[in-house]
């Protein structure tokens, strides 16, 4: 460490604070960049209608009408009905669903059938437009 | 003899030892970038319709957003329902990435019915982004 007589050269060292900025910038880009979005959604899963071999038994079918109600079979019923439906109707197989959509029906309803009906254990969901 | 050597020369400024931190900014850096997915996000808030069902979704995921208003929102901009499937495959890139739709409770259901149809033609996995209901 002791300077001999100033003749012996100084060990000289990479100058590493332009490193250190660049890395800092490119650090903060990536925690900036790095968009954490957690989702959470319903995967509405149906078979392709090519492979139609189970699906020729009659899918239970909800209309949602534009007036807002919930339809089965003709007839007027509330959300909480779908699920006990869809279970008295898988007595032999999972069933699948069909949601039947009038233009002006909600999504939100749409979503919560589709919802209440996944959660009874439906197979295949399938949200389906009705050109009215 | 050293240490009075020191005190002697102590004009020479000490440099603080920045090996470590350095090793440490390299580690979040790798981090970071393994970790970043760049999703590109519709641009617009929606009220998500509630879903007791709702898992938790793929992140590096195709997003359209459904507005109130049914405007299909893509990246920002409007889009129209038979540019969907292009936008899918152009973003997909051949990975096959999920499509996300994040639809407004107050939506059309007909609309959201036809971008999930148009969706389906590019991509297996088609999810609508839902918000867990209070409990």
């Amino acid at each position: 460490m002791k300077r001999r007589l100033n003749q012996e050269p100084e060990r000289t060292e990479i100058n590493v604070s332009p490193l250190i900025d660049l890395v800092f910038i490119l650090l903060i880009f990536f925690i900036v960049a790095t968009s954490f979005v957690n989702e959470v959604g319903i995967t509405p899963k149906h078979k392709d209608t090519a492979s139609s071999s189970s699906n020729l038994e009659e899918p239970l079918s909800f209309d949602l009408p534009a007036s807002g109600q919930l339809l089965q079979d003709g007839m007027v019923i509330g959300l909480e009905q779908v699920a006990p439906l869809v279970r008295s109707n898988s007595s032999d197989k999972a069933p699948s669903v069909v949601v039947r959509v009038s233009p002006g029906a909600r999504a939100g309803l749409a979503t919560q059938v589709m919802d209440q009906a996944m959660l009874a254990g439906a197979q295949a969901v399938k949200l389906s437009p009705l050109a009215q | 003899m050293r240490r009075r050597n020191r005190s002697i020369e102590n004009t020479e400024a000490d440099a603080i030892n920045v090996s470590p931190l350095i090793d440490v900014v390299f580690i979040l850096l790798i981090f970071f970038i393994v970790s970043a997915t760049f999703v590109t996000l519709p641009g617009i808030e929606v009220t998500r319709p509630q879903a007791v069902t709702g898992k938790a979704l793929e992140k590096n995921a195709v997003i359209f957003a459904l507005s109130g208003e049914n405007e299909i929102k893509y990246a920002g901009s409007t889009v129209q329902l038979d540019e969907i499937p292009g936008l899918v495959e152009q973003a997909s890139k051949d990975r096959g990435k999920p499509v996300v739709i994040q639809v407004d409770q107050w939506a059309d259901a007909s609309v959201l019915a036809k971008i999930v149809a148009q969706a389906r033609k590019k991509s297996t996995d088609v999810s609508i982004a839902t918000r867990k209901p209070r409990a």
